[in-house]
């Protein structure tokens, strides 16, 4: 027993259908290398516990009420980098699946797939490889030449706040992460956008509407 | 109330105001200035008239003393300076030469005595230096310092002596010098300052008339302006409120098309599944009980049919409404729409975008979508365009989606169909919110739609951040 719960995957279920999540949990305690630590029901919950579960894999749901599957990949992901995120989730659109790579979930898998697949998804992102379910692999084209790579949330929030004036301690500050994450950030910003200073930043975010929109500005 | 640009007028009424307020100003200012034109005019006849008037009775008066001083001239010529005899008969003849109802001579002699006065005879033999009349201005001396510097005139206010009450004369004086008399006559002048009077009056009476008739005729124009303004107001109205009218039954018409739709598709797609996954149950249940070892068989074929139940859900769902417009925002959404319409129709459809995401409210989200939708059925319906480009960026006025095509352009198809549903369906959606819409022929063939919603409609990057550290704070 000691041996199976120490090399066992530690998993958390991130769903606000508890139909769905307990469905889930009763799949995975059909296996022994798999223990699910926790099921909650939206992100909010899930950052508020990440310290004291500590998952290996969470499974993550995308809509959900408080804080949903895409931002708070990005935040798990910048407290624990470790973690392997894998998206469970009804939509099969290309769309979604670009977006939850781009924010950095590991895998992604449809609710309605044969249930061992989930298994596979875990085992799969435990050794370290990407993980896409049967039916979406298809569904992600290979990204278009010269097409620009959207910011993913967490980029465009801290967009918003540098083309302000706020400094990388502000933002650090204001979105409650390091000052080292703010700056990977950052640099992610610029290459996605090509763009080399922060008055460049400012200008970019003044010239396509993002700065000045207030519904007060009328 | 005319006062307050922020007032919130409609256009209607800002185009009565606009033609009433001109039209106001401008009668207004023609009336003053006939007034003040007309004015002036009649005072300086008015002054005119009065100067002749007061000449005419002064060379009137004068030609009396004149006549009377010569009359006298061979009794006075030959008389000594105290020839007490020869005064008297002219003091006496002078008496008798009243004529009208005022008319008199006076003869002061320069120590200021009474010595004729004929109509006033209770002044005879009095010595009157020093009087003035009611306005302070010195009578007897005046006329005797006249006389002595030979002859002229003086006027001041004097009783009447027919009715004893006081008026404005004009007097007429020369001398006997050698007898040291003033000797003279007067007449009253009040008549004169009455017409004069009465002319002012008439003037003014008919500058109130022309003041009158210039109102009147502005009041009327006034009227014109505001009643025609408000016929227009009422058939502006009456059309929209049938336009409105048709646009409801329209939006009737759809919901129920579409709620028809709906209920067929539950009924004859995801009902008919799961009623065989029902059976499919039901005959696992019956097996298992039997002890049947192919229990598994219609198990499996149940839960493929569920598989089935679910994708034909999530078919009918994304049909009603986009999910990734709501969490991804409208550029992934649109990016969808193109793929999955070049997919379908084999049109190439190229989609362009900025990198930022879900920046636009939720109204301005799906009218965009909508008129994308739109266009892309209306090319694939009308224009044989073989490409599509499909852009969507924001810039310092706001957002604007704009899709053009190769296709064959609007020029002939606007006149062969009714001006289109759609396109009024789009228009519409983009006045609501304060945005345009702008179709144009691109050069070399095709047709362009830019769809363009204002600043408002794009979420404050505040908002954003806010929400953003609130669900992020431990």
């Amino acid at each position: 027993m000691t041996d199976q719960i120490k090399t066992a995957t530690r998993v958390v279920i991130v769903d606000d259908h508890p139909m769905v999540a307990e469905g889930i949990q009763a799949i995975l305690e059909n296996y022994d290398d798999i223990e699910v630590v926790g099921t909650l029901s939206n992100g909010r919950e899930l950052i508020d516990q990440l310290g004291h579960l500590t998952p290996d894999v969470i499974l993550m749901d995308l809509n959900m009420p408080e804080l949903g599957g895409l931002s708070a990949t990005e935040i798990v992901l910048e407290r624990r980098p470790e973690t392997r995120v894998v998206i469970l989730t009804m939509h099969d659109n290309a769309e979604y699946i670009s977006s939850a790579l781009s924010h950095g979930a590991m895998g992604y898998l449809l609710k309605d797939v044969p249930t061992d697949e989930i298994k596979m998804a875990i085992d799969m992102v435990m050794d370290g490889q990407q993980y896409l379910c049967t039916g979406t692999q298809g569904a992600i084209a290979p990204k278009r030449g010269g097409a620009r790579e959207a910011l993913t949330e967490r980029e465009q929030t801290i967009l918003l706040e540098l083309a302000q004036g706020k400094s990388n301690k502000e933002v650090a500050q204001n979105l409650d992460i390091s000052v080292r994450t703010v700056e990977t950030h950052r640099k992610n910003i610029k290459r996605k956008l090509g763009i080399s200073s922060t008055a460049g930043l400012t200008r970019y975010a003044l010239e396509h509407g993002v700065l000045q929109g207030t519904g007060s500005a009328f | 109330m005319f006062g307050f640009p922020h007032l919130n007028l409609s256009y209607g009424q800002k185009l009565t105001l606009l033609a009433a307020l001109p039209l106001i100003l401008a009668g207004t200012a023609i009336a003053v200035l006939v007034a003040l034109q007309s004015r002036a005019l009649a005072e300086r006849e008015i002054a005119t008239l009065e100067t002749q008037l007061i000449e005419a009775k002064k060379a009137e008066l004068r030609n009396y003393v004149t006549q009377a001083r010569n009359g006298f001239y061979f009794i006075y010529g030959s008389a000594a300076p105290d020839d007490g005899t020869a005064k008297a008969q002219v003091t006496q003849i002078l008496s008798a030469m009243i004529y009208g109802d005022e008319g008199q001579f006076f003869v002061y002699d320069y120590d200021g005595n009474a010595l004729v006065s004929p109509r006033q005879t209770d002044r005879i033999n009095k010595n009157w230096t020093g009087q003035t009349d009611s306005d302070g201005t010195p009578v007897v001396d005046e006329l005797i310092r006249i006389a002595r510097d030979g002859a002229g005139f003086h006027s001041y206010n004097w009783p009447k002596p027919s009715t004893g009450k006081e008026a404005q004369m004009i007097t007429y004086v020369t001398s006997f010098p050698s007898w040291r008399w003033a000797v003279g006559t007067g007449v009253f002048i009040d008549d004169v300052l009455a017409s004069v009077a009465t002319a002012r009056a008439d003037v003014e009476k008919r500058v109130r008339r022309t003041f009158v008739y210039i109102g009147a005729i502005t009041l009327t124009a006034l009227l014109a302006v505001f009643g025609t303004g408000m016929i227009i107001n009422l058939r502006e109205r009456r059309l929209a409120d049938a336009k409105l009218k048709k646009l409801t039954q329209r939006v009737f018409d759809a919901q129920e098309e579409e709620r028809s739709r709906v209920a067929r598709e539950l009924h004859d797609g995801i009902s008919q599944i799961l009623v065989g996954v029902r059976y499919a149950l039901d005959n696992a249940r019956r097996r298992l009980e039997r002890g049947d070892s192919t229990a598994a068989d219609p198990l499996g074929k149940g839960i493929a049919s569920l598989g089935e139940a679910i994708s034909e859900v999530r078919r009918i769902s994304r049909d009603l409404r986009p999910a990734v417009l709501d969490d991804l925002g409208l550029g992934p959404a649109l990016k969808t729409l193109s793929e999955a319409f070049q997919s379908r129709t084999g049109i190439t459809c190229h989609f362009d975008t900025v990198v930022f995401r879900n920046r636009l409210d939720n109204d301005a989200k799906i009218a965009l979508y909508r008129i994308a939708q739109e266009a892309l059925t209306n090319i694939e319906r009308h224009s044989g365009a073989t490409k599509i480009q499909i852009d969507l960026r924001g810039h310092r006025r706001g957002a604007t989606l704009k899709i053009s095509d190769n296709g064959r352009g609007m020029g002939g198809r606007r006149q062969a169909t009714n001006p289109g549903l759609g396109l009024r369906n789009m228009q519409e959606r983009m006045e609501q919110l304060g945005g345009s819409l702008r179709l144009s022929d691109v050069v070399g063939g095709g047709t362009a739609i830019e769809a363009t919603v204002p600043l408002t409609h794009m979420l404050p990057p505040e908002k954003a951040t806010a929400s953003k550290q609130k669900v992020t704070l431990p």
